[in-house]
This record gives C-alpha cells, sequence and structure tokens, in this order.
C-alpha cells in the first residue's frame, strides 16, 4: 500500500536461546503513520521481537533496514538512534523522583550552573507533554503516588519527549479502564496522524481489528500470517493464532469415572487481584487452569496454597474447611510445585538427596533423628523411579538439566502423602522429550488418587493432558470447558477479550 | 482503577486526621523527646543547653546527610565513624609536625576523599555488597588510626584549630555555620542537580538509568565520595574540639549517623530519601544523647535508647503507612 520504503524493516530475524526458537525467521515491517498490531498466543514469540527491536536482544541472524537503509540495532542506544522507543509492561520510572523528572530522566536541561538543571523549564515541557495527552496531574507529583494507568501515560509522555517515531507498545491497555483506553486510543491516533509508526501488541480481539492498519500472527517463533483488518475475522484470527494440528505425543487414559471431591473453591478472592474464583479438583482427575498470562492463574494457586492473604470466599479440603499458611497448607496435604522452580521450588546447591527428603522429612524419619544412609536409600527409589538421571543421589541440583530438576521438584511430593498438587508451568524451559516424562509422571501421580490443579500458558499441552479445564482472564474465571469442549480455539475465545 | 483517577491528583484529601497523618514520624519523636526532657530535667530548655544540643550535633549531622544519599542508593557506608578517627589522627599528626591548618585539613579531607572513592569502586565496580565493602574498610581505617598514633592521643596546640570551634562569626558559633554550609551543600546537591536526580534513581530504578545511557556507576562512586570528604570535613571539627587526635575518638559514630537517617524517615529502598528529615533525626539523636546526659545515664545505656528510637520511629511509620 506505501511505494516509499517502511519506516523500519526487519527481514529474517531469528534468535535461539538454549533448547528454544524464539524467533525463527521472522521478517515484519511498519511503515510511517501506521499501527501494526502483533498478536500470537503466549510464547508465540512477540516478547522476544519487541526485545530484538529495542536492542535488548541481539539477533543471531537477520538484517535492519531504516527507510530502505541497511542499520544495526546492537543496544538499546542504537535503537534509540533511530527513534524507536519501547514501552514496557513494567515500567522503567522512578518512584520517588516526579513526573517531569521521570520523563527528562538522563535528559535533563542544564541550569545556570553546571550539573544543575533548569527545573522551571522541565516542568514547562513536561506540563505541555501532558496536556497534550490530556492528563491533568501537577507535574512534581511523585510517580510512586500514581496509579498504574497514570504511569503508563507518563512512559508516553516521556517517549515522546524523545521524539520517538517508532513506538512499541506491549497490552498498552491490560491495567487502564475503558475510558482511560479510549484517550489512549485518540491519542494514537493523533501520534499516526504525526506519521509515528506503532507497533502494538495486544490479547483484544476489538482493539485489534478497532485500531489496526496491519495484523501480523506470530505462532512458536515464526510469522504465520499478516493481514489487513478486512481479511479476516476474530475467529479466523484466533485460528490462525494457533493453527497447528495437534501433537498427541502425550496421550494420556482420561478420566472416566467421578472421583472424590478433593478440593472446593467457593468465591474466592485474595489481595494479589484474584476474584470470585469458583473451582473443583476431584480425585484421579488432572484439571487445567488456563489463560492469558497475567490473567491472575498463579495467584490463585497462591492464594489456595496460603502464599497470598485472602480477603474473601472458601477453600474446603475434603469438605473440611482451610486456610492458613504454607505450612498449613502442607501439613493438610497440599503440594505446590512453583512456576519458578529455580526461585521457589529447589535448593539448588544442596544435592538430589537433600531436595527430594524435604517435604516428606517427617514421615520418613519419625524420630526426628536424620539417617543419611536411610535418606539416600530412599533418594535412590525415588531417583530410579521417576527416572532422573543424575550420576549420584549427592549431585547438587543446580547441576542437573531443567527437566531433571523439574522431575525433583514434582518428585519430592510423592514421599509426602500430598493428595492435591498445583503444578505451575511445568514444562518451562524444558525440551519435549523430558515433556512427556513430567507428563507421565503427572499422570503416576493421579493414578494413585491424588487431584492435580495444573496451570500451563501452552494451550496444547492442556488440551492434550487435562481432563477439564477453567480458563481465567482478568483474575477471574471466564468459563469452564468439559474434555469434550476442550481445544484451543475454544480456551483462546475464552481468554481473549471480545468485548 | 475509578474511573477518574487520572483527574484526580492525589493526595488532595484534607480532613484534620488526613493531615495529621501527614506529619512525620520523626516530628512526632522530636517534640515527644524535648516534651519529656523538659519535664525530666530544669536545665534542658536553658539556651546554653540548647546550643549545646546544636553544637554536639554537627558533627553527626556532617555525617548523616551524605549517609542518607548512600542509604538511598540502596547501600550504607559504616565505615564512617573510624574513616572520622582515622582522618582526625592524620589532622593533628600534620599539626603536631608543625603544619599550617589549611594543609592539616586538606591531608584530613584527601584521606576522608580517599576511602569514601575506595568504597564506591568496590561497592560499583566490583558489585559487592556495601556492607561487607565498608565492614572492610572500617577495619583498614581503624587499624590505621591506632598504628598511626600507637594508641595514644595526638595532642595538639594551635590557637587557629581550637578557634574553629570556639569562634563565632557574626555572633554565630562557627560550627553551627559549617554545619549550615553543609546542610545547605547537600540540599542543592540533591535537589538541584543531576547527581541528586540520579540518586533517586540509584535507588529507585536502575535500570531507568541504564535506559537512558546514564553511566551510573559514576554517579554511585560519587556519592560515597561525598560521604568520605565530609568525613574529613567532620574530622576538622572533631579535632578542634578535643584538641588532640585520639584513635578511638569517634569509632561507632557511623551507628547514631544511620540511626538520625532511618529516624528522620528515609527507607533503605527505592530510593526514598527525605534531607530535611534527616535534619529531624539528627536533633532527635542529639537531644536523646543530651537529655540523658543532664539525666547522668551511662553512655551505654544511651546507645540502647538510640536504637529503641530507630525501633519507634519506623513503627510510627509502619503503623502511618497501614492506615
Amino acid at each position: 500500500m506505501n511505494s516509499t520504503p517502511p519506516l523500519l524493516e526487519l527481514r529474517d530475524i531469528s534468535k535461539q536461546f538454549p533448547g528454544v526458537k524464539a524467533l525463527d525467521h521472522v521478517s515484519f515491517a511498519v511503515h510511517s503513520g501506521e499501527v501494526h498490531m502483533l498478536v500470537g498466543e503466549n510464547g508465540a514469540g512477540k516478547s522476544s521481537l519487541m526485545k530484538v527491536l529495542c536492542g535488548a536482544y541481539r539477533a543471531d541472524e537477520g538484517e535492519f533496514f531504516h527507510r530502505g537503509e541497511k542499520v544495526e540495532i546492537r543496544s538499546p542506544a542504537d535503537a534509540r538512534a533511530l527513534g524507536i522507543a519501547v514501552i514496557f509492561q513494567e515500567f522503567s520510572l522512578v518512584p520517588y523522583l516526579s513526573i517531569a523528572q521521570n520523563i527528562f530522566l538522563g535528559r535533563e536541561f542544564p541550569g545556570r550552573f553546571p550539573g544543575t538543571i533548569d527545573h522551571a523549564r522541565m516542568h514547562r515541557e513536561a506540563k505541555q507533554l501532558l496536556d497534550q495527552l490530556g492528563l491533568d496531574i501537577p507535574t512534581r507529583t511523585l510517580v510512586h503516588e500514581l496509579g498504574v494507568a497514570q504511569q503508563q501515560m507518563v512512559e508516553i509522555a516521556k517517549a515522546l519527549s524523545q521524539n520517538a517515531r517508532i513506538l512499541v507498545m506491549d497490552e498498552p491497555t491490560a491495567a487502564l479502564s475503558d475510558r482511560e483506553t479510549e484517550r489512549l486510543f485518540a491519542m494514537i491516533r493523533q501520534l499516526q496522524s504525526d506519521g509515528v509508526a506503532i507497533v502494538y501488541i495486544s490479547h483484544r480481539m476489538a482493539e485489534v481489528f478497532a485500531m489496526g492498519d496491519r495484523i501480523t500472527v506470530l505462532r512458536d517463533g515464526k510469522k504465520v500470517a499478516s493481514l489487513l483488518p478486512g481479511e479476516a475475522t476474530p475467529d479466523e484470527l484466533v485460528h490462525l493464532m494457533v493453527g497447528r494440528s495437534v501433537d498427541r505425543s502425550y496421550a494420556r487414559n482420561f478420566c472416566q469415572s467421578e472421583g472424590e471431591l478433593i478440593l472446593e473453591v467457593k468465591d474466592l478472592s485474595s489481595v494479589n487481584g484474584v476474584k470470585g474464583i469458583n473451582l473443583t479438583v476431584r480425585s484421579g482427575e488432572i484439571v487445567g487452569l488456563s489463560g492469558l498470562v497475567g490473567a491472575g492463574r498463579s495467584e490463585v494457586a497462591r492464594a489456595i496454597f496460603g502464599a497470598d492473604r485472602v480477603t474473601g470466599g472458601e477453600i474446603l479440603l475434603h469438605a473440611r474447611a482451610h486456610r492458613g499458611n504454607p505450612d498449613k497448607a502442607v501439613a493438610a496435604g497440599i503440594a505446590l510445585v512453583p512456576e519458578s522452580r529455580k526461585a521457589e521450588g529447589l535448593a539448588l546447591i544442596r544435592s538430589v538427596c537433600d531436595n527430594l527428603m524435604l517435604p516428606g522429612l517427617s514421615l520418613a524419619f519419625p524420630s526426628r533423628i536424620y539417617h543419611a544412609a536411610r535418606a539416600r536409600q530412599i533418594a535412590g527409589a525415588l531417583i530410579d523411579r521417576l527416572r532422573i538421571s543424575t550420576p549420584s543421589s549427592q549431585r547438587p541440583v543446580r547441576l542437573l538439566s531443567g527437566g531433571n530438576q523439574q522431575k525433583v521438584v514434582i518428585g519430592k511430593w510423592l514421599g509426602s502423602g500430598s493428595r492435591l498438587f498445583i503444578i505451575d508451568e511445568p514444562t518451562r524451559g524444558i525440551d519435549v522429550g523430558a515433556k512427556a516424562e513430567i507428563f507421565a509422571l503427572i499422570d503416576q501421580l493421579v493414578s494413585q488418587g491424588a487431584g492435580v490443579l495444573m496451570i500451563s500458558s501452552e494451550l496444547s499441552e492442556i488440551v492434550q493432558v487435562c481432563d477439564r479445564s477453567y480458563v481465567m482472564r482478568d483474575g477471574r474465571i471466564a468459563g469452564h470447558l468439559s474434555r469434550e469442549q476442550l481445544s484451543e480455539e475454544n480456551i483462546l475465545k475464552m481468554g481473549v477479550h471480545h468485548e | 482503577m475509578s474511573e477518574n483517577s487520572i483527574a484526580t491528583p492525589p493526595g488532595t484529601t484534607s480532613t484534620f486526621s488526613a493531615e495529621l497523618r501527614r506529619v512525620p514520624g520523626v516530628a512526632w519523636i522530636l517534640g515527644l523527646l524535648v516534651l519529656v526532657f523538659a519535664l525530666a530535667s530544669r536545665d534542658f530548655l536553658s539556651a546554653p543547653n540548647l546550643l549545646n544540643i546544636g553544637l554536639q550535633s554537627v558533627i553527626l549531622l556532617i555525617l548523616a546527610l551524605p549517609m542518607t544519599m548512600i542509604i538511598m542508593t540502596e547501600g550504607v557506608d559504616i565505615s564512617m565513624g573510624a574513616v572520622l578517627t582515622l582522618a582526625s589522627v592524620v589532622l593533628a599528626w600534620v599539626l603536631a609536625h608543625d603544619g599550617s591548618l589549611p594543609l592539616a585539613l586538606a591531608a584530613a579531607l584527601v584521606t576522608g576523599l580517599a576511602f569514601g572513592v575506595g568504597n564506591g569502586m568496590l561497592v560499583a565496580l566490583l558489585k559487592m555488597p556495601p556492607f561487607v565493602v565498608t565492614l572492610g574498610t572500617m577495619g583498614v581505617a581503624q587499624g590505621l588510626a591506632l598504628l598511626a598514633t600507637d594508641g595514644q592521643s595526638i595532642v595538639v596546640s594551635n590557637d587557629s584549630l581550637q578557634a574553629v570551634y570556639a569562634g563565632s562569626f557574626m555572633g554565630i558559633p562557627q560550627t553551627l555555620l559549617i554545619g549550615a554550609v553543609v546542610y545547605a551543600l547537600s540540599h542543592w546537591l540533591l535537589y538541584q542537580t543531576r547527581f541528586g536526580t540520579y540518586v533517586f534513581a540509584l535507588g529507585g530504578n536502575p535500570d531507568a538509568l541504564g535506559l537512558a545511557g546514564i553511566r551510573a556507576n559514576y554517579y554511585l562512586i560519587a556519592v560515597y565520595a561525598f560521604g568520605g570528604l565530609m568525613a574529613g570535613l567532620a574530622a576538622l571539627i572533631l579535632t578542634s574540639r578535643m584538641s588532640s587526635g585520639h584513635p578511638t575518638a569517634a569509632i561507632g559514630m557511623e551507628f547514631d549517623a544511620i540511626a538520625a537517617v532511618v529516624v528522620g524517615g528515609t527507607s533503605f529502598e527505592h530510593g526514598n530519601g527525605w534531607l530535611f528529615g534527616t535534619l529531624l533525626g539528627v536533633l532527635a539523636v542529639g537531644a536523646l544523647r543530651n537529655g540523658l546526659n543532664l539525666l547522668t545515664v551511662a553512655s551505654s545505656v544511651q546507645v540502647s535508647c538510640i536504637g529503641l528510637l530507630v525501633i519507634v520511629a519506623l513503627l510510627i511509620d509502619g503503623f502511618k503507612g497501614k492506615k
């Protein structure tokens, strides 16, 4: 649609991480005055592409062109020089500086004496920028006093003050109210008419079609389509985002009969933004908790486990009310396998044996006296059963591969007598072969009568492994899918905003 | 997020209780201390005693101001008391060997600056924890002070040195003037210069500095260097007051300085610092020490009281934060 070369063009960009091809020969172009929507499910490569754009990652392969001329983006400074500004979901603001100081951080106007700042001019120019965005806040307000929406506006003002020609926004409306969203859109249209190119990452179908001049779909690190909004319906777009043939490599025997009720959650709310959650987990079933990143899935897990303070509702374990700290949860037979196994699930420098013994210590040693030989014996049996590949039970866990570490994290609960397992992102950073083994392990847990609540961002896993699944959106349960209804498309339809 | 959250500036509600809550904990503490000691001792509120509190607090103030900035970067400098002691010994040694006062002062300042830069470089360039770095340099400074003096005081009889502490300018004691100048300088540095802006950012969000293309390490070193330099300056007042350089004169004074900063409302997190609060904190610590002296409380008990003061200040601010 344009005869002039694009403002910025990426050709055949690839980026490899250990075990994952984050970007696989992705080409992408954005023209001046265009809003280019970038969509894809979790892990499709949107964030990686954005980080390559702003110089935070260096591409392994590929070329960049700015107005048709070949350029390099190797550092944030390179990206800035090309007029690229990125507004991340996590802000780069200093809490105890004023709005004006934040906008001009690192680019202060020199004052009368060397090293000083011309505060009057800084506040005047900041005021102009805020007026332009329709924001009526004193520029001397400290940023930590602002809400998320206002902080985001400050980020945008900061980008504008740098004369950004290419503005990259990562789900900018995620934390905004309807009115704020409208204002943001008005501002985007104005920037557009000023010739700014905008790369906009979104999960919300309504805004993808309302604001986008062009839509690029990423899936598994590859570009699968680049189309105009008129060329597809929202359902077709969802289909493109998912669109792979279902891989049946971890087929399991799904739960046939209805087991006893292990967990029942009624109207649960927590300090971490979880609202009105109702769900059940029965013996012998794997229940999925899916939804997009940030929908509140891990927060539900933390609330049930007692790691976040519960503000309302009920948790029934085996029909008995349960509430309290993680130690009470463990005593009541709940096992939480956290998302970040290195930070929360493992004592990295300790041995495989020590880690495996941790939750079951009091069961293995009723006399409360530790016997190293007996511990090694129990750990050895677990290592065989879990098929953990380690030369010895005394090897520090940090030296194991990701898949084997995860087996330790899940396996350590086998000896603890837990009946309910909450497993958060069990296959993150694990290669395909190890994934199948992890699922076999989870299957083993349920076949012994446990119930599993499995959180995963990978929709295909939920579809293949779970007996049924809840779908979350904005801290609430958006819907429930039975085994028959469970498909990636249905999850995405429930999980994204249709408005 | 409420609908009109963008339009409403924060903190505009002005009920009486809300106003009360905006009064920082340190002001309550200072007021309470003054009240208690005024009731307990008739001399406390007398003009000579108030002047005495001011004079005794100046050295603490000169340490606590840079300490505020260091703590704002989520660091700490526990070597300050020892560096001040060493600088005082150096100053006395130069004077005792027939050096002039300007030369002696320069030697003290260089000593302090060298330790400050060293601390800053170890923290910034080697990414070592500030507590450990300054624990090490504290030992070095302490040891050097003992080594240089053989454990004895270096007594100085120098009229111009005596005049620093005892003298006055236009009726105002010079010591107070030095304190006022250092406060003004610190205030200017923190609130008017780029350096100050980056101090807030070093603790609040160092990544933001990196993204803005600022060499954060340069400023981190400068913060510690300022602390060292001020320890050197404080040595002038200390040596003048005692007419000697003593190898354990100011050992442990970093404790009072950190206490004053924390009582003054500066947090160890997020670059949340307040220079005027530090001034009030210094006065609170000074009033406490002076009042306890008047009541002839042992100095070991005074240390415990300062510790309690810190905890009470944190409790008050924590309590206010909850509402």
